[in-house]
C-alpha cells in the first residue's frame, strides 16, 4: 500500500467543492429562472413572482379577489368518542331523554319495524354527528331536526353513551349466511366504488362510519338514493355520494337487502 | 456476523414466499383476495423485512466482516456489536408482530396521515438504532485503525463500507424526524392530527438515498471481491474510492423526484432534485467501466485476444462471473428505467404504476440482493469452516433468481406504461379494458414463483454447507492493476465529503422543509388502520 498522496490532494479538493457549487447555482438558475419563464402560469408577473413560484410560494394563490365560498357538507370534527370513556350518569341521563323523545320512532331498546334506523349498539361517533348535522342543518329531516334543535352537547352525548350502551341486536347464527354481494366485499375498483365492509365493518371500520346489519331496508335505499341524488349531503369529503352516484338502482337494492337480511335468522324475512 | 446473515436471509425467505402470495393472489390464478386487509398486511411485512431488516444486516454482517478482513485486526467494541444485533433483532420481531395482527398495514414507507400501532414505529426505529451503532463502530474502527499506521491508505473495502455507514447514518435522518416528531405523538394518541405534507417530504429524505446502502454492500463486492473472484484485477482504485464518495455526495439531497405529484413541494425544487437524481448515474456508470475493464484484465490475463474476442476468455463457469453479469444485466434495465422514473417530464407517464414496482425490482432484488448472495457463498467458508459450497447448485440459484427476475418484472414495464397501478389487491379481468392485460399478471407470477424457488435453494444451499474442511484460506481482497498507485490524500478520508453531503441537502431540502414548517393549518386529520 503506498502512502496518500498530498501536494495533488487540496486541488482535489478545491476542484470537487468548486465544481459542486457551480453544478448546484448552474441547476438553481435553471430549475428557477429559465424554466418558468418558458411558462406563461409562472412568467406573467415577473422574474420575482416567477422565482416564488418554483419554490412552492405564489406571492398570490389565484387572480380572484373573493376566494370562492365552499358549500359545507359538515362541521363536525370526528372524534374518537369511545375511546375517552362514558360515565354511568351520562348513559342514564340519555336513556330518560331518549324514553321522553326518541323512543316512539326507533323503539323502546333502539330497534324497531318502523323503518327508522336501528341505533341499539351503534357507535357514539356516529350517532353525535348524525344529532350535530341535524341540529346545523346539515342533514335533513322534519322531525329530527325539530328534535334536535332543542339538544344541548351534552344531551347529545348523553344520548350518544346510552345507545352506545345497549346490546346490539345478535348476529343469529342460524342466520342467512349467503355470500355478500361482490359491492360489499371487493367493490368495483374500474368504478371507483370501494367495498362497502371496508368501512362499515367486516374488513375494516373507520371512524364515523356506522354499523348496518339489520337496517330496515327501505331506510337503506332511501338514504342511498338521497346520496346519489346529492339530497343528502353531509358525509365529509362527499365519500358516500362518490360511491353511490356510481352504484345502479339494481345494486342499491341488492346491497341494501343485503345488510337488511344479515344476521336475521332465515326465514324471518 | 454468521447470526446478522442468518437472520436477515430467513427473513429474507419468509418475506419472499409472502411476495409470491400476493402475485398469486392478484393473478388471474385465484379468485380475488375477499380482504384486501390480507393483502395490504402481506405488503407491509414484505416491504419492512425487505427493506429495512435484509438490507441492514447484510450491510452490518459484511461490514464486521470487512473491518476484520482489511484492516487485519478484530474488531473494536464486539459487546456493542452484539447489543446492536439484538436492537434489530427486537425491533424486527416488535415491528412484525403488529403487522401480523393487521394493526399496521400502512406498507413500509408508513404512507401518513395512515397511523398504525405505535409498537409498529418503534420496532422500525430499535431497527435503525441497531444500525446506529454499527455505524459508530465502522467510525470507531476506523478511526483507531488509522491513529496505529498514520499516513496509510485506508483498504478500498473498508472505505467503502464506512461510506456506506456515513450514508446511512446522515439518511436515516429525516425519517428519525418523521417518526419521533411528527408520527409517534399521534399514533400514541396525544394528537390526532398530522402534517401529511411535511411527514412525506421529510421520508423522501431518506427514502431514496436508503437505496443507495441498500447498493453499498454490493458495490464494495464488484470492487474487491469480483476482480479477485474471477483471477483478474482490480483496474482502478481510486476509481472505486470517486464512485463511494460521489455515492455519499449525491445520494441524499435527491428524495423529491419521489414527489412529483405531490402538490406541496415546488417545481423548482422538483427540477434540482431530477438534476441531482440524473448525477447519481456517475458513479453507477464509472463502476460499470471500472468492473468491466477489471473484467477484461482476467480475461487478457488468461489469453484472452481481440478486441471483443476477450470476452469468449472470460470463466464464464464461475459462478462470480455469472453474477456480475446478470447483476450488470439488471442494473441496465433497471437504471434505464430508473432515469425515466427521475425525469420530471417522463414521470408523468409511468408514476405509481407497476412500472415502478419492476423498476425497483430490477435494481434491488435484482442487481443489489444477487451480490448479496454472492457475498454470503464467499464468505460462507470463512465463517462457517464448511467445505466448499456446490458450484452447480450456485449457478443454478444463480440462473433462476435472473431468468425469473426478468419474468417477473418485464411484463410490470409493460403494463406500467399501459397504466396499471401498483398496490392493488385485485384487479377486475372481467372489465373488458383491463382483460387484455391479464395474461402479465400470470407471467409475472410464474417469474414469482422461479424467484422463490430459487430463493429457497439459496437458503438451503447456505444451510447444507458441511462442516470439517480444514482451514480455509486467508480471504483476500481484490489486487489493483496498478500497485504502487497513489491515492489522493482527500480520498483517505470522509471530512470533505461529509461536508458536502451535508451542505447539498440543507440547499435542497432546507426551503421545502423550513416552508412546510411554517405554513400554518396544513395537517389533516389522522386516519388509524387496524380498528385501533
Amino acid at each position: 500500500m503506498a502512502a496518500p498522496h498530498d501536494s495533488s490532494s487540496s486541488r482535489y479538493v478545491q476542484w470537487s467543492v468548486l465544481l459542486l457549487v457551480v453544478l448546484t447555482l448552474v441547476t438553481l438558475l435553471v430549475g428557477f429562472v429559465w424554466l418558468p419563464s418558458a411558462h406563461p402560469d409562472f412568467s406573467a408577473q415577473g422574474i420575482w413572482a416567477a422565482i416564488c413560484r418554483a419554490a412552492g410560494v405564489p406571492a398570490k394563490w389565484s387572480e380572484a379577489t373573493e376566494p370562492v365560498k365552499p358549500r359545507i357538507s359538515t362541521r363536525v370534527v370526528l372524534a374518537d368518542v369511545a375511546r375517552s370513556g362514558t360515565s354511568q350518569a351520562a348513559i342514564g341521563h340519555g336513556a330518560t331523554l331518549a324514553l321522553q323523545q326518541c323512543t316512539m320512532c326507533h323503539g323502546a331498546q333502539g330497534i324497531t319495524a318502523a323503518d327508522t334506523p336501528n341505533l341499539a349498539g351503534q357507535y357514539p361517533e356516529v350517532i353525535v354527528k348524525q344529532l350535530v348535522d341535524y341540529k346545523n342543518g346539515h342533514r335533513t329531516h322534519s322531525l329530527m331536526q325539530a328534535l334536535s334543535a332543542n339538544l344541548a352537547d351534552d344531551d347529545i352525548h348523553n344520548l350518544a353513551a346510552y345507545y352506545a350502551s345497549l346490546p346490539k341486536p345478535r348476529l343469529d347464527t342460524t342466520a342467512d349466511d349467503s355470500p355478500p354481494p361482490a359491492l360489499v366485499r371487493v367493490g368495483d375498483p374500474v368504478r371507483n366504488i370501494a367495498p362497502c365492509a371496508s368501512c362499515h365493518g367486516g374488513i375494516d371500520r373507520k371512524l364515523g362510519t356506522p354499523w348496518l346489519e339489520q337496517m330496515p331496508k327501505r331506510y337503506l335505499e332511501e338514504q342511498l338514493h338521497a346520496f346519489a341524488t346529492g339530497a343528502r349531503r353531509n358525509d365529509s369529503h362527499a365519500q358516500m355520494r362518490n360511491v353511490v352516484r356510481q352504484m345502479t338502482k339494481e345494486e342499491i337494492a341488492e346491497v341494501s337487502d343485503f345488510y337488511a337480511r344479515r344476521g336475521m335468522p332465515t326465514g324471518d324475512r | 456476523m454468521l447470526a446478522h446473515f442468518w437472520v436477515a436471509f430467513i427473513a429474507f425467505a419468509a418475506a419472499l414466499v409472502l411476495g409470491e402470495w400476493q402475485m398469486y393472489v392478484r393473478s388471474p390464478l385465484h379468485g380475488w383476495v375477499e380482504n384486501p386487509e390480507h393483502y395490504y398486511r402481506s405488503v407491509t411485512a414484505h416491504g419492512t423485512v425487505m427493506r429495512y431488516v435484509l438490507p441492514t444486516l447484510v450491510a452490518m454482517g459484511f461490514g464486521y466482516a470487512i473491518t476484520e478482513l482489511s484492516l487485519k485486526r478484530p474488531l473494536i467494541g464486539l459487546t456493542w456489536a452484539w447489543a446492536g444485533f439484538w436492537l434489530v433483532v427486537i425491533g424486527t420481531v416488535m415491528a412484525a408482530t403488529p403487522v401480523a395482527l393487521g394493526h399496521a398495514s400502512l406498507l413500509y414507507t408508513f404512507y401518513p396521515p395512515m397511523i398504525g400501532s405505535v409498537f409498529y414505529y418503534l420496532g422500525v426505529v430499535l431497527v435503525v438504532v441497531g444500525s446506529w451503532v454499527w455505524v459508530a463502530l465502522m467510525s470507531i474502527n476506523l478511526r483507531s485503525w488509522k491513529k496505529e499506521n498514520p499516513g496509510a491508505t485506508i483498504p478500498l473495502a473498508m472505505f467503502g463500507n464506512v461510506a456506506g455507514a456515513y450514508l446511512w447514518a446522515w439518511t436515516a435522518v429525516g425519517a428519525a424526524i418523521e417518526i419521533l416528531v411528527l408520527i409517534l405523538p399521534v399514533a400514541l394518541g396525544f394528537k390526532d392530527t398530522i402534517d401529511a405534507g411535511l411527514a412525506r417530504v421529510l421520508f423522501s429524505w431518506t427514502l431514496h438515498a436508503i437505496v443507495y446502502f441498500w447498493l453499498m454492500p454490493a458495490y464494495i463486492a464488484f470492487y474487491t471481491i469480483v476482480p479477485r473472484a474471477i483471477g483478474g484485477r482490480l483496474y482502478s482504485d481510486t476509481m472505486g474510492r470517486v464512485a463511494f464518495v460521489l455515492f455519499l455526495v449525491f445520494s441524499m439531497p435527491i428524495g423529491i423526484h419521489h414527489l412529483f405529484a405531490d402538490p406541496q413541494v415546488g417545481a423548482g425544487f422538483k427540477f434540482v432534485h431530477a438534476v441531482f437524481t440524473a448525477m447519481v448515474t456517475v458513479p453507477t456508470f464509472l463502476t460499470v467501466f471500472t468492473i468491466v475493464a477489471s473484467v477484461e484484465i482476467a480475461a487478457r490475463l488468461r489469453g484472452g485476444k481481440g478486441m471483443i474476442g476477450w470476452v469468449k476468455a472470460l470463466p464464464w463457469d464461475n459462478p462470480m462471473m455469472l453474477a456480475v453479469t446478470f447483476s450488470f444485466v439488471m442494473l441496465g434495465f433497471g437504471g434505464a428505467g430508473g432515469i425515466i422514473n427521475m425525469s420530471y417530464q417522463l414521470n408523468e407517464t409511468v408514476h405509481n404504476t407497476q412500472w415502478v414496482t419492476g423498476h425497483f425490482h430490477l435494481i434491488f432484488a435484482g442487481a443489489i440482493v444477487i451480490m448479496y448472495f454472492m457475498i454470503a457463498y464467499d464468505l460462507w467458508p470463512q465463517l462457517t469452516k464448511c467445505r466448499p459450497l456446490s458450484a452447480g447448485l450456485i449457478k443454478v440459484q444463480l440462473w433462476t433468481w435472473f431468468l425469473g427476475m426478468l419474468v417477473m418484472t418485464m411484463p410490470w414495464h409493460l403494463v406500467g406504461l399501459l397504466g396499471m397501478p401498483r398496490r392493488m389487491a385485485y384487479f377486475d379481468y372481467t372489465h373488458p379494458d383491463i382483460q387484455a392485460q391479464a395474461w402479465t399478471v400470470t407471467v409475472s407470477t410464474i417469474g414469482g414463483f422461479v424467484l422463490m424457488v430459487s430463493g429457497l435453494l439459496f437458503i438451503y444451499i447456505l444451510a447444507v454447507a458441511r462442516k470439517g474442511a480444514a482451514e480455509p484460506a486467508p480471504f483476500t481482497f481484490s489486487a489493483a492493476a496498478h500497485p504502487g498507485e497513489r491515492t489522493p490524500l482527500a480520498l483517505n478520508g470522509f471530512a470533505i465529503w461529509v461536508t458536502m453531503m451535508i451542505a447539498l441537502t440543507v440547499v435542497n431540502y432546507g426551503f421545502p422543509i423550513a416552508q412546510l414548517v411554517s405554513l400554518k393549518e396544513t395537517s389533516v386529520p389522522a386516519v388509524r388502520v387496524g380498528g385501533q
